[in-house]
């Protein structure tokens, strides 16, 4: 199955910061080519030819409190483009090998990105530092890096689920009993990154999922899941008719709740 | 650098994303977070001075509303059947999904996991109920705790070296 995509991405910079430093991409890749003349059947052909296509779809939020996470966000989302559009034409239908070659590659990209950002930065200094939550869609499977806390959820029928898990100190104590969540909620430092491309740890979590026609794909900035509950998030995807009035409702909603944070959202519908 | 696919299989709940916290990072989390997907962790381990790379594909668990997706399974090349041991139903379903996964990818190097040793006051499970099913050289049970790390090891360690095809250990 070729996953076709309506999607749609929306970013703001909210009611309290002076910048965006949220970034965000929706980007297509195709295997394209053209047959001139053949006298093959027109079902060979598009069983061989068609519909090779592959989406993808990131967020990356810069690390406020530090200079430069609006450098940080872009750079990590530029590097990606520049990953994607060196290995276009690539992402069909992979083999086993290939597709945890595919995996590791994506993944060196991403630490490539965090080294040379740390190169940069003069002794002393504390790196501009961004999350990064992805997706690649190759037919029916999403593949999924995740950084930091911008998340990816998936909605199925009437059952909205976080895929991703927020890499924060406040969740990693959750994790191992030594904070409950209304002490991981309340603590500064419980909000602190674990990991981030820039941070002084790095450890992306990598997944995977496969689709079908009807599910929804969100991935979002922290400014939207400081406002709007998982319930509100799942109303608003189930009522809007395609993914751009989802992303005005839901950055509408997250506005309306405070907008104390950049927000960004990307949502995508596997149509079919 | 050889890879190795290998899948953790079982029903929501019995350890199986634990299990692999605890083989990869030696972490346990109490808290308990249900697998959406697959999640994949990597590990390098060394078989008689071989290295070899084990992709360890952490299968959202079967529950009432969705099976395993067998799609996932394209590959493998050992799997982990988790049990719970204090809740007898994912006994019997470990079976039903061996099943599964012997029609679609025919018999790979398996481990029965019986988790949750650390809870052995509350075990359901019998010495018989552990013998049971399928057996033979590709087959190896064991007792395990996420939490304590027994015989997390051995386990994943077993099944490495199995599906090398070399004699495990």
């Amino acid at each position: 199955m070729t996953a076709t995509l309506d999607a749609f991405g929306l970013s703001d910079t909210g009611r309290v910061r002076p910048a965006n430093e949220d970034h965000f991409v929706i980007a297509s890749m195709r295997k394209s080519v053209r047959i001139r003349q053949s006298n093959l059947s027109a079902e060979t052909l598009a069983d061989r030819l068609g519909g090779a296509e592959a989406h993808l779809l990131a967020v990356a939020d810069g690390v406020g409190g530090r200079p430069g996470g609006e450098v940080a966000s872009s750079r990590v989302v530029e590097g990606l483009l520049a990953y994607v559009g060196r290995a276009a034409g690539c992402y069909h239908q992979f083999s086993v090998e290939e597709e945890q070659q595919f995996l590791e590659r994506l993944e060196q990209n991403i630490r490539e990105v965090h080294e040379s950002i740390l190169r940069d930065v003069a002794d002393g200094e504390e790196a501009p530092a961004t999350t990064l939550t992805l997706a690649m869609l190759v037919g029916p499977r999403a593949y999924l890096v995740h950084v930091g806390d911008t998340r990816a959820y998936y909605l199925r029928g009437d059952r909205l689920r976080q895929i991703t898990r927020d890499q924060t100190v406040g969740q990693f104590m959750v994790d191992v009993g030594a904070w409950t969540e209304s002490q991981a909620a309340k603590s500064v430092a419980g909000h602190a990154l674990a990991s981030a491309i820039g941070g002084s740890e790095l450890t992306p979590s990598i997944g995977l999922i496969d689709l079908e026609p009807g599910d929804t794909l969100l991935l979002c900035s922290d400014g939207l899941n400081k406002h709007v509950s998982d319930d509100q998030i799942k109303e608003i995807l189930k009522q809007a008719a395609t993914a751009e009035p989802a992303c005005q409702a839901l950055v509408a909603r997250a506005l309306d709740g405070g907008g104390s944070d950049n927000i960004t959202v990307l949502v995508a519908r596997i149509t079919g | 650098m050889i890879q190795k696919k290998i899948c953790m299989v079982g029903v929501f709940g019995t350890g199986k994303s634990c299990l692999v916290q605890q083989y990869v990072h030696s972490i346990f989390s109490v808290k308990y977070h249900s697998t959406v997907g697959v999640k994949i962790d990597r590990k390098t381990v060394s078989v008689d001075g071989l290295d070899v790379g084990l992709m360890l594909w952490d299968l959202a668990g079967r529950d009432s509303e969705a099976d395993i997706a067998v799609s996932y399974l394209r590959g493998v090349h050992g799997v982990i059947y988790v049990v719970d041991g204090t809740r007898r139903e994912t006994f019997d379903q470990a079976f039903e999904l061996e099943a599964i996964v012997r029609r679609e990818v025919g018999q790979v190097p398996s481990v029965l996991a019986f988790n949750k040793f650390d809870l052995i006051d509350q075990w359901v499970l019998t010495a018989a109920d552990e013998a049971a099913g399928p057996a033979g050289p590709g087959w190896h049970r064991i007792r395990t705790s996420a939490k304590t790390g027994v015989g997390v090891e051995a386990g994943f360690g077993w099944l490495g070296r199995a599906t090398l095809g070399g004699s495990p250990r």
